[in-house]
C-alpha cells in the first residue's frame, strides 16, 4: 500500500466511518480540530490531530481549499479523503491535490466537473443513449426563454441549478404564471449556494420513486454496480430514509438500470465510488437524474446487503489497485434500512433543532449498525448539518427489516434536542410504507401526521403538566428519594432546557 | 379555610383543545377502564428524567413553562398544555366567546438562521400560505409563509440578517 497516511477533510460520523476502515487497513489518519467543535467525538478516532481551533473565520476549514492542502502538506499525508459535502465534489480541489502530489480519494477532477455540471451531464447522457426527462438543451438565461421552453415541453416543469444538488436552486413550476417568480428564486438560490446562477429546465416527473445505483470503478477502466438504493422518503428533496434493495425493481429492471448506470460512469472514465440517480415513474420508465461523485450518506445500506466496505474500495482504488471482483460476484443478501436521526422538530416542518445532546443511548444488536459522530454531552451545532446518528437495520427480507427497525427505534434514547425519531416510528407503522407503494411525494401527499404517539402518551404528558402545576401552585414541594429504584423527583428540580438562542 | 383546598379538579388543555381532567390531590395513578396504573416520574444517570408507565420508560423533558402553560417533551414529541382550575376554565370560556379575530399577525422565525430573500414588500397583499421570506438554516432553505390573508404592514428584517428563533420578521394586518 502506497497510501500510509490520510487526512480526513471532514467531521462528524463520516470522519469516524472513514477512520474506522483506515485503522483496519493499518493506515494512519489525521483529523482537524475546529473552533466550533473543539471536543468533537471524531477527533478521538484520529492518530494525529491538526489543531485549527484558533481559526475563527466564518467559512468552515473543510471548505477552505488552500488551508486543507496546507494542513495535508504540513502533516505529510499521502492522501485526502473528503467524505461527503464540503469539498467532496469540488473538481478544483481534486486538481489541487494532484498538483501537490497528494492522492485525492475520489474520482478524477474531469469526472467531478462533468457530472457536477448538470447541463454537461445531460449532454453526456443524451450522447450515450441514457433515458432522461425531456428538457432544455443547455442553460437558460432568462425567464422568457424558460417560459418558451416550458410551453413546448408542457407544464409541470422543474427548474434545476446547473451546479446544483441537494434540492437547492430547484423549483417545480406548475403554471406559466408562476414561471417568472420561481425562475428568479431558483436562479438567485443557485448563485448563493453554488456561485453559479445557471439553471436549466426539465419536464417534471410526477410522483416518481427515487432509485439510485452504487457504482464502483477503478483506474484500469473496470466499472461495476453494487445494486440499487431506494431513497423516495424525502422532505424538501432531502433524504430521510433509504433502503437496499428497492421493492420497486425486479431482477430484469435492476439489470437494465444497472447497465445504464455503468454506461454513464464509463462515459466519464469514472473511478472510485459514485452514485447514479434515477427517477422511476409509475409505468416503470426510468430517467437519469444526476451522478454524485462521492461516497454518500446512505452508502451503509449497500454495504449491509453486499458485504463490501465501500471506503476500503475507495482507498484501494485511489492506491491504484484494480477491483478484485466482477459484476457476477455481486450478490444482494437480505434487506437494509437506514433512518437518518436528525436534530429536527418534526412537528414544526422538520425545522432544525440544534442543541446539546444530554443523554444518548443507542441499541446494539447483530442486525443493527449505528454510525454517529456524537455522544452524551456533544452538541449539534447550527453551523453544520443536523445529523445525530444513522440507524441501519437489517433483516432477511423487507418485512423483517421493518420489524427490526420498529424495535430498534423504540430503543433509541436521545434527550436534549427534538429528533426525527417520532417520524420514523410513524413511518414503520404506515401501511403505504409497508406496501412499498410510496413515492417522493409521500410526505406531502400521503401523510397528515408526521409523528407517532401511542394511545396514552398525550394523557401522560398532561399528567406531568398537571403535576408541575400542583407542585408550583398548590403544595410545598417535597423530595422523596428512593435509592433502590432511582430518585423520585420533584419536577422543579429537573433541569429546564434553556433555549440556546 | 384555605382556598386551595377547595379545588377538587384540575384540567390540562392541549393546544389542540383536548381536555384531560385530574382529581386532587393528584395521585401517581391513572385509571384506564377499571384498572389503576402506576405512573412515576424518575431520573437516573443513564437516562436522565423519564416516566415509568406499564414497565416502559419514556423520556420526558420540560421544554418551557410560563405561568400555567407548559411545553412537555414526552417520548420525543412536544405537547403544550395550559393547566386550569374549574374556576379559571369557566372564566376562559367566557373570555373566548367575547374575543374576536386578532387584527394583526406577526410572522416569526421558526428557527435560527439567515435571511436569504424577501419576497414581499410593505403594503403588498399576501394570501395564507404564500411564501414571504426565505430563511436558510443548517444548509436548508426554508420558505416562511404567511399565516393569514392580509396586508404586509412591516418587514423587520433585511437580506443577510441573521435571526434568532421566534424573532418577528414581519407584521401582517389581517384582512
Amino acid at each position: 500500500m502506497k497510501i500510509k497516511k490520510i487526512l480526513i477533510a471532514n467531521r462528524g460520523e463520516i470522519a469516524i466511518r472513514i477512520m474506522k476502515t483506515a485503522r483496519l487497513m493499518k493506515i494512519r489518519t489525521v483529523a482537524v480540530r475546529t473552533a466550533v467543535e473543539p471536543n468533537a467525538m471524531y477527533l478521538s478516532y484520529a492518530d494525529e490531530i491538526f489543531d485549527n481551533s484558533e481559526d475563527i473565520s466564518e467559512i468552515p476549514v473543510f471548505l477552505d481549499i488552500d488551508k486543507i492542502i496546507a494542513i495535508a502538506l504540513n502533516k505529510g499525508v499521502d492522501a485526502i479523503h473528503p467524505g461527503y459535502g464540503f469539498l467532496a465534489e469540488n473538481a478544483y480541489f481534486a486538481d489541487k491535490c494532484i498538483d501537490n502530489k497528494i492522492v485525492f480519494i475520489g474520482p478524477s477532477p474531469d469526472a467531478i466537473y462533468k457530472m457536477g455540471n448538470k447541463t454537461i451531464a445531460r449532454k453526456i447522457a443524451i450522447a450515450n443513449k441514457i433515458p432522461l426527462a425531456i428538457g432544455s438543451d443547455g442553460n437558460i438565461s432568462n425567464e422568457d426563454e424558460a417560459a418558451e421552453i416550458a410551453s413546448k415541453i408542457g407544464y409541470p416543469v422543474i427548474i434545476k441549478a446547473a451546479s446544483g444538488g441537494g434540492g437547492r436552486g430547484m423549483r417545480i413550476v406548475r403554471k406559466a404564471e408562476e414561471m417568472e417568480r420561481l425562475f428568479n428564486i431558483a436562479s438567485k438560490e443557485a448563485e448563493k449556494a453554488f456561485n453559479d446562477p445557471s439553471v436549466f429546465i426539465e419536464k417534471y416527473i410526477e410522483n416518481p420513486k427515487h432509485i439510485e445505483f452504487q457504482i464502483l470503478g477503478d483506474t484500469r477502466g473496470n466499472v461495476i454496480h453494487l445494486g440499487e438504493r431506494e431513497c423516495s422518503i424525502q422532505r424538501k428533496h432531502q433524504k430521510l430514509l433509504e433502503e437496499a434493495p428497492s421493492c420497486a425493481l425486479d431482477s430484469r429492471l435492476r439489470e437494465e438500470m444497472g447497465m445504464m448506470a455503468v454506461r454513464i460512469a464509463k462515459a466519464v472514465n469514472y473511478y472510485s465510488a459514485g452514485t447514479v440517480e434515477f427517477l422511476l415513474d409509475s409505468d416503470r420508465n426510468f430517467y437519469f437524474m444526476e451522478m454524485n461523485t462521492r461516497i454518500q450518506v446512505e452508502h451503509t445500506v449497500t454495504e449491509a446487503v453486499t458485504g463490501i466496505d465501500l471506503i476500503e474500495q475507495q482507498i484501494r482504488i485511489a492506491n491504484g489497485e484494480s477491483i478484485k471482483f466482477n459484476q457476477g460476484d455481486i450478490k444482494l443478501n437480505g434487506w437494509a434500512i437506514e433512518c437518518r436521526i436528525n436534530a429536527e422538530n418534526v412537528q414544526a416542518g422538520f425545522a432544525p433543532d440544534p442543541g446539546k445532546i444530554e443523554y444518548l443511548n443507542l441499541p446494539s444488536d447483530p442486525n443493527i449498525r449505528i454510525d454517529t459522530g456524537v455522544q452524551t454531552g456533544s452538541s449539534i451545532v447550527a453551523s453544520y448539518d443536523s445529523m445525530i446518528a444513522k440507524l441501519i437495520v437489517r433483516g432477511k427480507d423487507r418485512r423483517e427489516a421493518i420489524k427490526n427497525c420498529k424495535m430498534a427505534l423504540d430503543k433509541v434514547w436521545i434527550k436534549g434536542t427534538k429528533t426525527t425519531l417520532p417520524f420514523f416510528r410513524m413511518l414503520v407503522r404506515n401501511q403505504k410504507f409497508q406496501d412499498g407503494t410510496f413515492t417522493t411525494a409521500f410526505l406531502e401527499k400521503d401523510l397528515d401526521k408526521y409523528y407517532f404517539n401511542s394511545e396514552y402518551e398525550e394523557m401522560l404528558a398532561a399528567w406531568l403538566a398537571t403535576k408541575l402545576f400542583v407542585e408550583e401552585n398548590l403544595e410545598e414541594s417535597s423530595i422523596n428519594v428512593d435509592f433502590k429504584n432511582g430518585k423520585e423527583l420533584s419536577p422543579w428540580l429537573l433541569n429546564k432546557r434553556i433555549n440556546q438562542f | 379555610m384555605n382556598d386551595k383546598l377547595q379545588i377538587k379538579k384540575l384540567y390540562a388543555l392541549s393546544s389542540e383543545n383536548r381536555k384531560f381532567s385530574f382529581s386532587l390531590p393528584l395521585k401517581n395513578k391513572i385509571r384506564i377502564g377499571k384498572r389503576d396504573y402506576l405512573v412515576q416520574l424518575k431520573a437516573d444517570e443513564k437516562y436522565g428524567t423519564y416516566i415509568l408507565w406499564k414497565n416502559r420508560k419514556y423520556p420526558v423533558e420540560i421544554v418551557r413553562s410560563r405561568q400555567n402553560k407548559y411545553e412537555i417533551l414526552f417520548n420525543d414529541i412536544s405537547y403544550t398544555f395550559t393547566v386550569e382550575t374549574p374556576f379559571s376554565l369557566q372564566r376562559m370560556k367566557v373570555l373566548n366567546s367575547k374575543k374576536g379575530k386578532p387584527e394583526q399577525e406577526n410572522v416569526k422565525a421558526p428557527m435560527p438562521g439567515k435571511i436569504i430573500d424577501i419576497l414581499v414588500r410593505e403594503g403588498s397583499n399576501v394570501l395564507r400560505g404564500e411564501p414571504m421570506i426565505i430563511l436558510e438554516a443548517m444548509k436548508m432553505q426554508n420558505e416562511i409563509q404567511s399565516p393569514v390573508n392580509g396586508k404586509v404592514l412591516k418587514v423587520l428584517v433585511k437580506v443577510n440578517t441573521c435571526v434568532m428563533k421566534d424573532d418577528i420578521l414581519a407584521e401582517i394586518k389581517v384582512e
